[in-house]
């Protein structure tokens, strides 16, 4: 596939540490894209190779065609949000978003002009000639967004841009951004350890980790199909079983599993907690998967509970939506989920 | 605030106060006392000394050149502290702990001692003219001792290492990300500079110039042996007076003069420093 922005083989190591290995990805036009993973998994750093403040020890940078591996980060045209938002001190709002106009020699007026519509588009109209200190942690944020945007950047980089809000800002900011990048329809990279951030704000997941993309995809499919073990731990929660073998039969938790044998000597199968129900012990379930177990905690989290079932194999969370009747501590409790459910991975070497 | 905390001013109040404040009182009361035709000084409360002082043009070429001098001195040494100091402010390297050390190590060394070193390296016979005459550049020596140029170097290697150290105090506000983000608008590494660190440290540049100025000012050992006797500042005046003419009303007027000429000068820098970190 090609793409707008084009990123082909990209690494860099640190010393011993290699940070990004080999790194491929393929952004269309007007497309936003999260790169997500854990910290230290390379993301950040393939962030700043791309706006020109790394050096790639290989690999090539295309935008629309045209290579800036080795173009000086002040030649990108790359708008760069920065966790910090990194706002100038000692200028001001209107100075701050112009800063990069006035770089670029554009006339005084139509700075003014494009600095005030940047300050409308983010809803700070009026703040002009306030210094950064004087504006809480959200409207730095915006401030940060319209410095970056003003210049018609080719591509947005957002670096972690929302971890420093607090979580209701961070909903707010969220839909916005999403719009304003829609809107725009601006190519657009969003380094993110948020899963929620990456799963609401973007068309496609590039999941990261230890230098390596794990997967990429629609965050459906990121969620629904893992590619491997790591992007379904990392991305929403899941219940890990083992897996026994026994005379050609699966057993989990020393129970009869009706499911195909993938093969393997021995394997984990993940299981999302929502996706599993909770019967009374006796009652029979068909052909579906199923544990038993005892209730050893109940824990109310608002708009769902959540149950943590004890049995021989270990401990498990089943996710119920909350208002329904729940088993007592203590109960013995069967827990059932339908096989296509299972996500399994052959036993990794990692 | 805790009742007792001015307490633990107390050591510090007393040694001030005795090792300093009672000594400057001292000098200000000579400073109204006369001198008597044998030469010692006679107790009084007369404004003499310090009309005379004022009526003759002498000091004024001593304010002049004390000035003149310190502001050479400072700006020169700012050129070469500032990168310095940005250089060992942002480097990672395993030498930076080292190279701290050797910036800041002049201050470490006996003012005489430090200024024979001067005389070795840029007198008639001393290293650089030894190679500039080798190499055929010049056929005589350049007179860069005992002059006005001796002063200049030797009173800008000596404030370099306390303006180096004032200067790595003040950067606290410099911040990569921030020129990292004017490279992302557009700014080259120049552009960036100028519109970014070089506003953002000027706090530190006021602190750390206004911190060698009074140094300079004050300076009596490298003025005196570089200058040769033939460069007059207020500091050799006020030595002069007070040892050689043993003039202590005199000296007395010239040092409280330049006591207050300084304290003006250091307000001037805080305020230029307050009002710049805004």
């Amino acid at each position: 596939m090609t793409g707008y922005l084009e990123l082909t083989g990209l690494h860099k190591r640190y010393g011993e540490s290699i940070a990004v290995h080999d790194v491929s990805l393929a952004i269309g036009k007007g497309e936003a894209v999260a790169l997500l993973g854990p910290s230290g998994c390379g993301k950040t750093t393939t962030l700043r190779m791309l706006a020109g403040l790394v050096d790639p020890d290989r690999g090539t940078i295309r935008v629309d065609g045209a290579d800036i591996t080795r173009l000086p980060a002040h030649r990108r045209n790359m708008g760069y949000v920065f966790q910090s938002y990194a706002l100038f001190p000692h200028l001001s709002v209107a100075r701050n978003i112009g800063f990069g106009l006035e770089e670029r020699g554009v006339a005084r007026g139509d700075i003014t002009r494009r600095v005030g519509d940047a300050l409308a588009l983010v809803h700070l109209a009026g703040l002009e000639r306030r210094r950064p200190r004087e504006l809480s942690g959200g409207q730095q944020q915006r401030v940060a967004l319209a410095r970056a945007l003003v210049v018609h950047p080719s591509v947005l980089l957002l670096d972690e841009s929302l971890s420093n809000l607090d979580a209701k800002l961070r909903d707010a900011m969220r839909h916005e951004i999403r719009s304003i990048q829609k809107s725009l329809d601006i190519t657009t990279l969003f380094v993110t350890h948020d899963q929620v951030e990456a799963l609401t704000m973007c068309d496609r997941i590039a999941v990261m980790h230890r230098g390596r993309i794990a997967q990429i995809g629609t965050p459906e499919d990121i969620y629904e199909r893992p590619a491997a073990r790591f992007v379904a731990e990392f991305v929403g929660r899941a219940n890990a079983l083992a897996a026994t073998r026994d005379g050609g039969g699966i057993r989990i938790w020393g129970a009869a599993q009706p499911m195909n044998d993938p093969g393997w000597p021995s394997f984990d199968i993940l299981i999302r907690p929502q996706r599993m129900r909770l019967l009374p012990s006796a009652e029979p379930t068909g052909d579906a998967m199923r544990v038993e177990g005892r209730v050893l905690r109940r824990a109310f989290v608002g708009d769902r509970v959540e149950v943590l079932v004890e049995g021989p194999g270990g401990q498990l969370t089943v996710e119920l939506p909350s208002g329904g009747t729940l088993p007592e501590e203590g109960t013995a409790i069967a827990v059932a989920w339908r096989p296509q459910d299972n996500l399994i991975f052959p036993p990794d070497a990692a | 605030m805790n009742t007792r905390l001015p307490l633990l001013l107390l050591p510090a109040a007393v040694f001030v106060l005795g090792i300093y404040a009672w000594p400057t009182l001292l000098l200000l009361r000579n400073a109204f006392n006369e001198v008597g035709p044998t030469g010692a000084m006679i107790p009084a409360w007369s404004l003499a000394t310090l009309r005379d002082v004022f009526a003759d043009g002498f000091t004024l070429e001593l304010t002049r050149n004390s000035l003149l001098l310190s502001a050479s001195a400072t700006a020169l040494a700012l050129l070469l502290a500032y990168p310095l100091s940005l250089f060992l402010f942002r480097t990672n390297s395993r030498w930076r702990g080292p190279l701290a050390v050797v910036a800041i190590l002049p201050m470490l060394v006996s003012g005489v001692v430090r200024v024979f070193g001067w005389l070795a390296i840029l007198g008639d016979r001393g290293l650089v003219n030894s190679v500039l005459q080798s190499v055929g550049l010049i056929s005589a020596p350049l007179k860069l001792v005992f002059n006005w140029t001796g002063v200049t170097i030797g009173l800008t290697e000596s404030i370099m290492p306390y303006m180096t150290l004032a200067l790595l105090a003040g950067f606290g506000r410099l911040d990569r990300t921030l020129e990292e983000a004017a490279r992302s608008l557009g700014a080259s590494p120049w552009r960036g500079f100028l519109r970014v660190t070089l506003p953002l440290s000027l706090p530190a540049i006021a602190l750390a110039g206004g911190l060698g100025f009074v140094l300079s000012m004050s300076a009596y050992i490298t003025p005196k042996l570089l200058g040769g006797g033939r460069v007059f500042v207020l500091a050799t005046e006020i030595f002069e007076q007070a040892t050689t003419n043993t003039n202590w009303p005199v000296s007395a007027v010239l040092a409280i003069y330049t006591l207050v000429l300084l304290l003006a000068l250091l307000a001037l820098a805080q305020l230029a420093s307050r009002a710049l970190a805004r």
